[in-house]
């Protein structure tokens, strides 16, 4: 047991080198989630102002939108890096160890939710200095949570796509799914202000509920179980597909 | 005879620049997939926009960010462009060109009207788009063909900047690292919304942000109608970016070419 | 005893109907090196990825250590060392990180990880190296730290698919001097190569495989018997080559050689060459040079296979086997 715990800690470590030993590289990813959180509250800050909007604080309601994209983009950088594995051979050498596939699996998943940490850290300082609300240590930990077990989610449907491809072409495929899963919520607006198509997908969509159970702190000041046991099943159901998918991509890899 | 092969150069190396885009789904996915799912977040997302007071009179939100989507993406198409010239300096192919009896303003055009061509398939996807889902270009097809023009030549200038960020740079992957660059200059233009109505200090900038320009220049047929003011001010921040572009790619291609 | 690797009818297809190998029997004993020969593209490394378990076969079966490649996965993984082709290493880590993930893979305890580590980077001299990053490596320490990773369980079957591929002579020889002494210590050897000079120096048998199925088996002395008789090569001084002609036509067939030497079979064994010189000086020619030729390997494929190695065709095939569908230009980003 102890053995593959370490496994999953050398393999998340090696994922860390990627944005620690390349000078440069983290900086675009590091950064990103933050230039989109001022573009879209410069830009649509005003939203506030339709009636029934439930926030009069753009900022807090939409920093928790941008957190889970931060999460997103690192998740599908983690599908392309093992793309980039998988064309280079770097993979094979897992495959041929007898180490089990799910800590394989573990071991990449692991690298992409400590990742996401790092641009969320850059956000919550620009949004705070900005005038975001504090959402008190609890809404902070349930966020940062939320964030690390959504990059784990956008890691696994990167892993599933590179084993499926095994091409770094398939990128635009793991970020477009990724963004499409963040942003086709209630991203911008409340449910109710969302116009047609998008009030429907929305609403279907379990990513809504994962953003709901971060904003609730940043928006409403206070958690509640109301809104956080929908943002973990949605968590654990996405979880639960989405691994298996990626553990049955590794087990037919050489077919 | 010499205009007759320089044309045939022109052609060759146009052809291959396009290849390399439409051969490459990394490359061309995110010039037209990431604008279109942005749009499609905007007008679904913010669409009751409109209803606030002060936004312009619009038929519906989407013509309104037709225009925002079209410019990002020629700015993608620019970002591409560099990072395909990057990675031809990278596998030595500019040395080959260089050293190859052909004439410098043959290897500019060259590319040049690759990115053009880019421009056009831009326009075309989007106004399919924006025709599809409800948008209407009120000026018509004069106005569809007047767009198509600001666009290509919209998609020559960012072109010239992702040359010149090639050139100095030299490396696809520094390139690359711009990308996030291109939000925080369009999110500070009125791309995608109105400036009046933008948030402080996003709509001083936006005043002088050359973007809005050209989006504005490439909405107005779209939402209002041809005017030459709107015209002639499209055209003025195009040339501004282009000869910012042009200017930079010159000076360190001559660099470049000094250093070695 | 049992064998270290066994394969029965072992086939494997592509989509769209290619077939890499096309039904392989190969038997190969405890502590033997066994050198897979052939051009690229002739099924060399899709057979080493069947093996290593990285492809499943699609016809018959292989056995490794014992243990059913499909159905026994995990326990062949236990038992073998894999460096596949071109070295796969990760430019970012350090080659100590290597051996030490290496040994975590395979669930080593820790100190037993970092002691068998630090072992294997001394003995394939990169202790100096070890904290450096693999990317400032050349291209035969890469190929050292590799062979290293593959030892750090001790792996009773080593699988080594063109080890050398790509390297300077003296690189070429530390790697090889380096097999050599694990199949001493009683490590099987499974190798491809393309250079016949490798299988002939190192391997116990070489198998020579052809567009997927297997030309000839031998050992690398027997295979190079089995085709031609060993050739005496002479120089004749000046006018007297039509007379030798008629003296050598006595001993064995007569043909012309490179550089205006003539040559003759030596279908009686080395042991005609005294005969010969004494014919040719009793006829009264002089001879300037004379050497006796053994068929190489190199012979040996042409013979069976009916083309040299160098096939460029056949590469291009081999490129298209390894990624297993159409490959697509890729960029090498790093995210």
């Amino acid at each position: 047991m102890s053995g593959r715990i370490a496994t999953v800690r050398a393999l998340a470590f090696r994922g860390l080198n990627e944005v620690v030993r390349v000078p440069g590289a983290a900086i675009p990813s590091l950064l990103a989630p933050t230039i989109f959180l001022l573009g879209f509250v410069s830009m649509f800050g005003n939203l506030t102002e339709l009636p029934g909007f439930t926030s009069d604080d753009f900022v807090s309601f939409v920093l928790p939108v941008m957190m889970l994209q931060g999460a997103g983009f690192t998740g599908a950088a983690t599908g392309v890096n093992l793309a980039r594995d998988i064309e280079q051979g770097w993979f094979d050498r897992l495959l041929a160890s007898p180490a089990p596939r799910p800590v394989l699996l573990a071991g990449m998943i692991a690298s992409a939710s400590v990742r996401a940490l790092l641009p969320t850290s850059v956000l919550l300082v620009v949004a705070f200095a900005i005038g975001a609300d504090y959402p008190g240590v609890v809404g902070l930990l349930v966020a940062l949570v939320f964030v690390a077990a959504f990059a784990a989610l956008a890691a696994a449907w990167g892993i599933v796509l590179a084993l499926r491809f095994k091409t770094q072409s398939a990128a635009p495929l793991m970020q477009a799914g990724t963004f499409m899963a963040v942003m086709f919520t209630t991203s911008y607006a409340p449910l109710e202000l969302l116009t047609g198509w998008l009030r429907a997908v929305a609403t279907v969509n379990p990513v809504t509920r994962v953003i709901e159970a971060v904003r609730q702190g940043f928006v409403a000041g206070e958690v509640s179980w109301a809104l956080t046991w929908p943002g973990l099943v949605a968590v654990a159901g996405l979880g639960a597909v989405l691994v298996a998918l990626a553990l049955r991509g590794m087990a037919r890899s050489g077919r | 005879m010499r205009l007759a092969a320089n044309a045939r150069v022109v052609a060759a190396l146009g052809r291959r620049s396009v290849k390399q885009t439409f051969r490459r789904p990394q490359f061309l996915a995110p010039i037209l997939l990431f604008p279109s799912l942005l749009l499609a977040v905007n007008t679904g997302g913010a669409g009751r926009a409109t209803e606030i007071p002060g936004f312009p009179e619009v038929a519906g939100f989407l013509d309104f960010e037709l225009a925002g989507a079209m410019l990002q993406s020629t700015m993608l198409v620019g970002v591409s462009g560099g990072i395909a010239l990057a990675l031809d300096i990278e596998i030595g192919f500019l040395d080959r060109l260089v050293a190859a009896p052909i004439s410098r303003s043959a290897m500019v055009l060259g590319r040049l009207a690759a990115t053009a061509a880019l421009g056009v398939v831009v326009a075309t996807w989007f106004v399919a788009l924006g025709l599809v889902f409800g948008a209407r270009v009120e000026a018509g097809v004069a106005g569809v063909a007047l767009i198509f023009v600001l666009v290509s030549l919209s998609a020559m200038a960012f072109g010239g900047l992702g040359a010149a960020l090639a050139l100095a740079a030299g490396r696809a992957s520094v390139v690359q690292g711009i990308f996030p660059l291109v939000f925080v200059i369009l999110f500070l233009s009125s791309a995608f919304f109105p400036r009046e109505l933008m948030l402080e200090p996003a709509a001083t900038v936006a005043l002088y942000n050359p973007l809005s320009l050209i989006a504005e220049g490439i909405r107005a047929p779209v939402i209002a109608g041809i005017s030459a003011g709107s015209l002639l001010e499209g055209l003025f921040g195009i040339a501004v970016v282009g000869g910012l572009g042009f200017a930079l790619s010159a000076l360190a291609l001559r660099r470049r070419l000094r250093t070695g | 005893m049992p064998a270290a690797i066994e394969t029965h009818a072992l086939a494997r297809s592509f989509k769209g109907d290619v077939v890499a190998v096309a039904g392989i029997d190969l038997e190969v004993a405890e502590g033997e090196i066994y050198a897979f020969l052939g051009p690229n593209g002739a099924g060399k490394t899709t057979t080493v990825r069947m093996l290593t378990t990285l492809l499943a076969p699609t016809g018959g079966r292989a056995s490794v250590a014992g243990h059913d490649v499909a159905g026994e996965a995990d326990a062949v993984r236990r038992s073998i060392g894999v460096a596949l082709q071109e070295a796969a290493l990760d430019p970012l880590m350090t080659g100590r990180e290597l051996m030490l993930l290496q040994a975590t893979l395979h669930a080593l305890p820790r100190a037993e990880g970092r002691r068998r580590a630090e072992a294997l980077l001394e003995r394939v001299d990169l202790a100096d190296a070890a904290d450096r990053r693999v990317g400032t490596y050349s291209g035969g320490m890469r190929r050292r730290l590799d062979l290293a990773s593959a030892l750090v369980h001790e792996p009773a079957v080593l699988f080594l698919d063109e080890p050398t591929t790509g390297l300077d002579p003296v690189s070429r020889l530390t790697i090889w001097e380096e097999v050599q002494k694990l199949n001493d210590a009683g490590t099987t050897v499974f190798l491809t190569t393309q250079y016949l000079e490798e299988a002939d120096r190192l391997a116990d048998r070489v198998g020579i495989i052809d567009r997927g199925t297997m030309a000839a088996e031998d050992t690398p002395a027997a295979l190079k018997a089995g085709i031609r008789d060993p050739r005496l090569e002479l120089t004749i001084a000046d006018g007297g080559a039509d007379r030798a002609r008629d003296v050598l036509t006595r001993f064995g067939e007569v043909a012309p050689a490179a550089d205006g030497r003539v040559s003759v079979s030596l279908g009686g064994g080395r042991g005609q060459v005294a005969a010969i010189v004494r014919a040719l000086d009793d006829a009264g020619l002089m001879m300037d040079s004379l050497d006796v030729v053994e068929p190489t390997l190199d012979d040996v494929f042409v013979a069976k296979t009916g083309r040299g190695l160098d096939d460029q065709r056949a590469r291009e095939q081999e490129q298209r086997e390894r990624s297993g569908d159409e490959q697509l230009v890729v960029e090498p980003a790093r995210q």
